[in-house]
Parts: structure tokens; sequence; C-alpha cells
């Protein structure tokens, strides 16, 4: 635990530095707190189980509760923080005005604009500001903005794919067997095919989805089955 | 307290009848040999026997319901002093149900801000009556009133640390607690085990009952001067984010005299401390100038044990997992979880007359509690493993927060532990809201991971 013992200007414990306003918090780096949380960081790096890591914890913050006192947090140096500024957000929300675009609001910048800020503050998460707040959620952008944008061209890319599948489908299935498109759709088993295509298609685009989809039944189950397990043992 | 010589050490009654069907039904099956409560023998001048092992919510409220049941109780807590880290918040209908007293309360929150990755906030509250509000109090004061008040119904207080359980070989010895008190072990027989000591419980030890997943939680208690504590005066704050905590949230719950900072995690334990700085940056300007009066952590259970009942022993409160999803919420299920399995013994052993057997307790007290409880537990796994995956399931679950009807059922649901009662129209406009801004919020999600750095960085 070497690094203990250098103070102000090294921060004791995180590793990722891209996080441009660490070098604010320089309360961790009083004396009283490092030994505590040395002795803790000693046990994480010492045990890979993380129950022993919670035990340790847990009887040293029953028995120490007169370590960590009079550490002040400070934010002296609240200059280093890069805060998100731009000319269009106007106290916790989009100014509307500014995204005009032939007299209609443009709301295609509307929506970078929000996914910049929003990729901004997940590299650089900001404090809440109580002066103002943030006010604005996705529901400001009608729903038509969101169907023209994203919505339409990949239901374009479906119904094209759906339709040739079907064309060829329809084709390869009249000529194996001599019945025609109407009458085909007259059949349950063709029915039922066409069903599952349709589900096919919307449910399963890419191969991942097949992965994705399995993951998402087995988490939903899970819960249920820790819950069920101890009925389990009466069965045996 | 000197070992009690237990009476059935010297009767030779093996009171067990075989169930005959499950000789006939099954050939390959080996003999079950089970004790039903028609066929248990009344005890003759004594009452039925019970240790519950840890004084919290969960045990006191076990020996209380065991104790005005008539059953002879005693109750094991190693340190009646201590101060569990927990974020003290109880739901109101528990103020009714185990009549606290309201001078115990130390904080009525009625305003609760949830606050989003991209510091979208919203205020939780609007809906509360004048009535309401989500009761913040001190463990220890907590704690020790529910324990002296099962005392005052006839529990014999053991203040020692219990070591082990000793498990009968056969079916009709007693259960053995070993336990040391002022540097001495001594042990205690009796017929039935209440375990309610917590995460890391030794009950369950003893009767191999399981693992399960942990999350740590871990908060920081900060003094804030005056003018920066009026902001918290009733007011609970939640954050949600990567920076925060992958899987969890983060909150700044106000205490008696000053707040508590913390964040909690299950995949990720490691980088606790790391979350914990991502909690204090983000909540800075509102504590700065505050003092660390405390640092503590716990493990919180993720789900109940594979075993929660085993012979005569049973498991409640966070021994058993009794822990939602979703919000964390521990001390109310342990208290009714309690009181349940309490109420359930004293049921089936006809007020302390008769013996009690496995059976018994997983039809009075288990099918009891899944059949009340399973759906609430369900539902809150569903709701963690929706909102909290993502930083855009994040954006959505606040924006979702900022409808009034979201706020009422989910006020409701929780302060009364009672499914809400909502109209059909506006649950079916909750459920397409839901739809649409989880879409709206992947798609600028997806938007977000395909962006160009560079374009990002002319911000600053």
């Amino acid at each position: 635990m070497a690094f203990f013992s250098s103070t102000t200007t090294h921060l004791p414990y995180f590793s990722s530095s891209s996080k441009t306003h660490f070098p604010i918090n320089p309360f961790f780096s009083l004396k009283p707190q490092i030994q505590h949380f040395a002795s803790v960081r000693a046990t994480e790096n010492g045990s890979g189980a993380a129950i022993a890591v919670e035990e340790k914890k847990d009887s040293e913050a029953t028995e120490e509760d007169s370590l960590g006192n009079g550490a002040p947090v400070t934010g002296a140096v609240e200059e280093l923080v890069v805060k998100f500024e731009d000319p269009k957000w106007v106290s916790g929300t989009w100014d509307l005005k500014q995204f005009q675009k032939g007299g209609a609001t443009d709301w295609d910048a509307v929506i970078d604009a929000e996914v910049k800020r929003r990729k901004w503050l997940e590299d650089n998460p900001e404090s809440s500001n109580n002066d103002f707040p943030v006010v604005f959620d996705t529901s400001v952008i009608p729903w038509w903005a969101w169907m023209k944008r994203f919505h339409l061209p990949e239901a374009e890319l479906l119904n094209g794919r759906a339709a040739m599948v079907g064309f060829f489908m329809a084709y390869f299935v009249d000529s194996l067997t001599g019945v025609g498109l109407v009458d085909q759709m007259g059949n349950f088993f063709c029915k039922t095919l066409l069903f599952v295509a349709v589900a096919g298609v919307l449910l399963i685009r890419k191969n991942e989805d097949i992965d994705t989809l399995k993951k998402l039944i087995d988490e939903t189950t899970f819960y249920d089955k820790q819950w069920q397990a101890t009925w389990q043992d009466e069965k045996k | 307290m000197a070992a009690i010589a237990h009476p059935l050490h010297s009767l030779t009654v093996t009171f067990k009848t075989q169930n005959p069907s499950s000789i006939r039904s099954s050939p390959t099956s080996k003999l079950t040999i089970s004790a039903t409560s028609t066929t248990n023998k009344h005890f003759s001048g004594r009452s039925l026997t019970a240790a519950v092992i840890g004084g919290g919510p969960a045990g006191s409220s076990t020996a209380e319901a065991l104790a005005s049941g008539g059953v002879e109780t005693y109750l094991f807590e190693r340190s009646p002093t201590g101060a569990k880290p927990c974020g003290g918040a109880i739901p109101l209908c528990m103020l009714d149900e185990f009549s606290i007293p309201p001078d115990l309360i130390d904080r009525k929150v009625t305003h609760m801000k949830i606050i989003s990755p991209s510091n979208l906030t919203v205020d939780f509250g609007k809906t509360l009556k004048s009535g309401e509000f989500i009761s913040m109090l001190r463990r220890e004061v907590l704690d020790s009133y529910l324990r002296s008040r099962a005392e005052s119904k006839g529990v014999t207080l053991v203040k020692a640390l219990v070591t082990n359980l000793e498990v009968p070989t056969s079916s009709n010895q007693p259960y053995i607690v070993h336990y040391t008190v002022d540097n001495r072990i001594k042990h205690l027989p009796v017929d039935v085990v209440v375990g309610a000591d917590g995460a890391n419980s030794r009950v369950a030890k003893s009767i191999h009952a399981g693992d399960y997943a942990c999350a740590i939680a871990f908060q920081e208690r900060i003094k804030l001067p005056e003018d920066k504590m009026e902001y918290y005066t009733n007011l609970a704050e939640m954050y949600v984010g990567d920076d925060v905590s992958p899987d969890f949230y983060a909150w700044v719950f106000p205490k008696c005299d000053h707040v508590a900072v913390g964040t909690g995690t299950v995949r990720s334990k490691r980088d606790i401390k790391q979350y914990q700085q991502g909690i204090r940056s983000r909540v800075l300007p509102k504590i700065a100038g505050g003092k660390v009066i405390k640092v503590e952590a716990h493990p919180i259970p993720e789900h109940p044990r594979p075993v929660r009942v085993r012979g005569r022993v049973a498991l409640v409160g966070d021994a058993a997992g009794y822990v939602t999803k979703c919000s964390g919420e521990g001390i109310y299920f342990a208290a009714k979880s309690g009181r349940m399995c309490g109420e359930a013994i004293v049921r089936a052993s006809e007020g302390g007359r008769k013996m009690i057997g496995e059976n018994d307790l997983k039809r009075e007290y288990l099918k009891q509690w899944d059949s009340k409880y399973i759906t609430t537990f369900r539902f809150l796994d569903l709701l963690q493993h929706v909102f909290y995956g993502s930083n855009a399931a994040r954006e959505a679950l606040v924006e979702l927060c900022g409808d009034e009807y979201v706020q009422r059922m989910t006020f409701e649901s929780y302060l009364y532990k009672k499914l809400a009662k909502g109209n059909g129209w506006d649950d079916f406009k909750m459920v397409s809201s839901t739809i649409g801004s989880l879409i709206r919020c992947n798609i600028v999600g997806k938007e977000m991971g395909s962006i160009d750095p560079s374009v990002v960085a002319k911000f600053v």
C-alpha cells in the first residue's frame, strides 16, 4: 500500500482517470480516513471472495465509528469541473425557438442535440442544479418526429424483407404442390407458416437476437425459481 | 443462565406415525416418516420452547408473537445497543400494524426527488395526502423499542452471541443452542428455532439452507451545515446512473441530524468506492462543507435462500432473504415475516401445547407468506430488470415517474403494501406511456452509442 503514503495530489484508489473532475476531492487524502480505507482496501485486494469483503466492512463499520471523523466535504476547487454548456440549452431545457427551420421546429436537430448532451453527461457526470433543474425529457418531442426518423426506415426494411421472402416462398410452394397463392392462403398450415414468418421477422432481426431472447426468458423466470426453491426440497 | 434440563430428554416418546400412502404409492421412493399436527403429542406440564436468534425487527416480532401465544420464548441478541447500517425508512402500514409510537420517528419524508443520469429531476410526492409520509427512524431506536416490547410480553432476553446450533439426529430430540455470555459457553435445548440473524445467518448455515447472492450497500453519514440541511428537511433523493451504480441506485436520505449518502451494487462490489465517489460528485454542491461522521457497509440479500424451513427451524427477515428488489426494502418484510412465523408456530402448536413439525411450519408460515407477498417481490424484480439495466432505461424510468398516476400508484403500493386500485383506462395509458418512454429513450441510447466522440468534445 505504498501509494497511501503520498498525500494531497494523488487520489488513493480510483483507476478510472477519464473523469475530469476527480482532482476536486482533496478530502480523501486526509490522514485519519486514509488508514480506515487502507485497511479495507487491503482486504479487497487480498481476498477475492465478495463475502469476506462484506464481513470485514461490516465489522469495521461497527467498531470504528470514530474514524472518518471531522473529514470535511469540500468543493473548493470547483473551477476544474467542466459543465455542459450550449447556447441552445437554456435553464434546464432546450430552447425550441433556436431550432427553427423554415418556420417549424427542426425536431431532428433537437434529438441530435439531446443525444449529444446525454453522451456528454454520461462521460462527465454533473451534479444536479437546484436553480435550473433539468425539465427536458423525450416526451417533449412529438411522436411523429420519432416515427418519421426511426420507425419508418426500419419498417421499410423489414417489410421489404418480408415481401421478398413471402414472394419466394409462395413461388416455391406453388412449384412444388401446384397450389396457387389464393388457395395457399386458405390452408391452415400455410396460414400458420405465415404467422411464424411475420413473428420471426419482427423478433429476430439479427442472429444475436436469438441469444438475447433466450437470455431474456431465463432472466424472467430466474427470480421465480429462487422463490420456489424451498418447495423443491419437499419433492426430493 | 444455566443449561436448562430439557424434559424431553427423559421421555421416550417417539410419536411420529408413518404416513401409509407414501409406502403404497411409489415402491421406488424411500419411506417417508412425516409428523402431522394431528399426531403430535400434547405436552404435559410444560409449553413449547422456542429460541429466536437475532433481536432485530424480525426477531423481536417473532418473539412477541410467540410469547403472546403462550410459547416459552428466548430471544438472543449479541449487541443490543448496536446501530445497524440501514436506510431506516419504514412504510405507513408498519406504524399501524406494529403500533410504533410516533415519537420514535426522526423525520417524516414527504418529498422524494429522483434524478436521472442526464440530471432530469422529478418530484415525487405531489400526490401524497397530508397524513402520508415515509418515516425515517434510527435502527437502534426502533430495534430496542421492539425488543423491550417483546420482553414485556414475556420473552426472556439473552444478551449473548450464538456460536452454534446443534441439529438433532432424531426428530424427537431438541435443538441445542450454543451461546457465549461473559466468556462462558452455555447451551440451551429448545423445541423450535427461528433464525432472524440477518444476512450472515449462523442458523441458516447450521441447517444448510444454501447461499444467496448479496448486494452491498455502502453509505457515509455526513453532518451538513444548517442551510444545506434545511434542503433535506423532509426530502430524500434517489440517483440513478452508471456513474453511481450499475444495477441499483444511490441515495441521500435525511436522518435525525445528518444525511446518509450512499450507494449499492450487486455485481461490481469491488468498485463500490468508485460509485460512492460518483454519488458524492453528483451531490457535491448540496453537501459541500459537511463532515463525514461515519462510514458503514452492509450486505443485502437479493433473493430468498433455497431452503427457508428445515426440520423445526424457520428463517425470517434478512436471514431468509426477504428484501425486495428495486427499492431494497427489508425492515417491514422482516418484521412481518417474523410475526407471521411466530403466529404460525402458535397456531400449529395450539398455543404452545403441542409439538410441531416441518410440515406445520411450511403450511402455516411459508405458504401464507409466499401467497401473500410473492407477487410483490416478483413485480419489483421485473421493474429492476426493466429499468435498472442501462442508462437509457433509467432515463425512461425517471420520465415515467413524472406522471401523477404512476406516483400515486407507487406510493400507495409502498405505503400500504397493497396492490393499489387503479382504473383500467389509466392503467392502459400508463402501460403505453411506459412502452413509449422505453422506446424513445432506447433510441436516444442507441444514437448515443453511434455518436462520434470528436463531435461531443466540441462542447468543452
